[in-house]
């Protein structure tokens, strides 16, 4: 068996806090194949940024084990491109020079991923911002800066939490496009954090869906649908099955309740 | 419809302009004597005939004033940056800084001119150390403002302690850093006055002691206006430069309703 590009092992995290300790996770297990898109479905406070920061070894569980390709991790990861739940922009750059902190901090030749910067942005349809400070940008747009900056340098590994959560409804749907296509084209592993059921199935091979606090995997579901994936996908009757068992199991656990 | 508007950049000029007929003509009819509140004209007029002496101690008192903060400046803003590195400076050092802190610095200046003497050292010291503190404090809160997810970015991108600092930490500190500094540049002339108090023969301090002795309220009046404005400048240079080196900052704060 090939090693998993991230791979967690009875993962526990506890939070030491001034009123007691708090259990954020608790007995997490799974791991993310070379090349594998999972997305992590759960409610709010469930535990879904925790597991990031775990993941990207920002933060260490308090029992278990995270290995990335093989290795146990006991330090930031840094061949990973992260999107945090907040855009985390640089007030005081430019749109351009938010990406570009990562080629430049990594000292990589600034030229050559100056254009790859200005594609991205583009991409996402930030083209002509390039010199707008953040503070000039709407939320969804800030998030989207976030979003560039985290793949400019091409990382294998990709960690997103809550990239789309800013976005109106009609710029998301066609995020969550580009990001299915530039998986496609790209196969990178992605670990992608969501609260929303047909986000989350629309773009992954697998669903692990979680638990209320403590943070627990309820069940990973396989999403068995064909590639690549349209917006006409979640119209299908497989699809509709789908969220129907996810819907389901958030019922069983008290997430939705039953009308 | 369009109104007319005051455009708000002479709202502060209007409003000055306001006090001072209410003063002129409040003297001028209540029969107020000259020895207790001159009118703004006697005053411009004072200015107007002893601008040389007046000037020559503008000079000295600005010496001090500039070599004080600008001292502070560079002695506080590296200090709070170390103070941010390590913990255990911080842990060590601020408790004796803010308890420093608590001795009235005008009750010091006889101490200083017994160290050293009457010249400009001793209120150059006293400017510096007014200055200081609220630029330590300023700056200390400014090097730790970057939140958490900020220094997670940094370190997911494997930069090193210096590109953090260089990067992350410095930028995000400059407002803070700025607003101390700005507190400061009114307090180095509050503490070169308060050094010339205790003992100059040059200085608008001393000028404003020999006026006094005098019952020159007049020249006393003059005296602080000449004082304000140093204030009014000093000032208005650290906002350019902040407008300068912050544009992102300035134009947020604007936007966001904030005083400028
Ligand atoms: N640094 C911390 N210190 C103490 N408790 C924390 C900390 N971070 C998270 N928690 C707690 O851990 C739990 C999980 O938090 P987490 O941020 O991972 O949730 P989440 O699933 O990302 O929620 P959301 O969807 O709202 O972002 C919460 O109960 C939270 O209060
Ligand atoms: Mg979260």
């Amino acid at each position: 068996m090939t090693a998993a590009a991230l791979a967690l092992t009875e993962v526990g995290k506890i939070y030491r806090t001034a009123s007691g300790p708090v259990q954020a996770l608790d007995g997490i297990d799974f791991r993310i194949a070379e090349g594998e898109f999972l997305s992590i479905l759960g409610p709010s406070g469930c535990g879904k940024s925790t597991l990031l920061s775990l993941a990207s070894g920002l933060e260490f569980p308090t029992s278990g084990t995270v290995e990335q390709a093989g290795r146990r991790i006991d330090r930031p990861v840094t061949d990973i491109g992260i999107v945090f739940q907040t855009d985390v922009l640089l007030d005081w750059r430019r749109v351009l020079d938010n990406v570009m902190i990562q080629p430049q901090i990594r000292g990589l030749d600034l030229k050559a991923y100056e254009q790859k910067a200005r594609d991205l942005l583009a991409l996402v349809g930030l083209a002509g911002f390039e010199d707008k400070y953040p503070y000039e940008l709407s939320g969804g747009m800030r998030q989207r800066v976030s979003i560039c900056r985290a793949l400019i340098h091409n990382p294998p590994l990709l960690l997103m939490d809550e990239p789309f959560g800013a976005l109106d409804a009609l710029t998301r749907e066609q995020m969550v496009m580009e990001l299915h296509q530039l998986w496609l084209r790209e196969r990178k592993s992605v670990m992608f954090v969501t609260h929303d059921i047909q986000e989350a199935i629309l773009l992954a091979q697998r669903v692990l869906v979680m638990t209320p606090r403590p943070g627990r995997i309820a069940e990973i579901v396989e999403v068995d649908l064909p590639f690549p994936r349209r917006p006409e996908t979640m119209e299908s009757r497989r699809f509709v099955e789908i969220v129907a068992h996810v819907r389901h199991l958030f019922e069983r656990h008290g997430v939705l309740k039953k009308y | 419809m369009d109104r007319f508007r005051i455009p708000t950049s002479l709202d502060g000029p209007i409003v000055g302009l306001l006090i001072l007929i209410v003063w002129e003509t409040g003297v001028r009819i209540g029969g107020v004597p000259a020895y207790l509140l001159p009118p703004p004209s006697a005053i411009a007029q004072r200015l107007f005939t002893d601008w040389d002496q007046l000037l020559y101690h503008f000079a000295a008192t600005t010496l001090e004033v500039v070599i004080g903060f600008v001292l502070a400046i560079v002695v506080s803003i590296p200090l709070a940056a170390l103070l941010a590195q390590i913990r255990i400076f911080e842990r060590m050092l601020y408790p004796v800084l803010v308890a420093s802190q608590t001795i009235p610095k005008v009750a010091i200046a006889p101490l200083l001119v017994v160290w050293f003497g009457f010249g400009l050292m001793p209120k150059v010291l006293i400017a510096f150390l007014i200055c200081f503190f609220p630029i330590v404090v300023d700056s200390l809160v400014g090097f730790r403002s970057a939140p958490k997810e900020v220094s997670w970015l940094a370190r997911s991108m494997g930069a090193s302690r210096w590109q953090t600092f260089v990067n992350f930490q410095v930028p995000a500190a400059l407002p803070h850093i700025f607003a101390g500094v700005k507190v400061a540049s009114t307090l180095a002339i509050v503490g070169a006055i308060v050094g010339e108090f205790v003992a100059a023969d040059r200085g608008l301090g001393y000028q404003l002691i020999v006026a006094n002795g005098a019952l020159d309220v007049t020249l006393s009046f003059t005296v602080l206006v000449v004082l304000s404005l140093m204030g009014v400048a000093l000032f208005a240079l650290v906002d350019r430069v902040e407008r300068w080196a912050l544009p992102w900052h300035v134009s947020q704060r604007l936007k966001h309703g904030g005083s400028p």
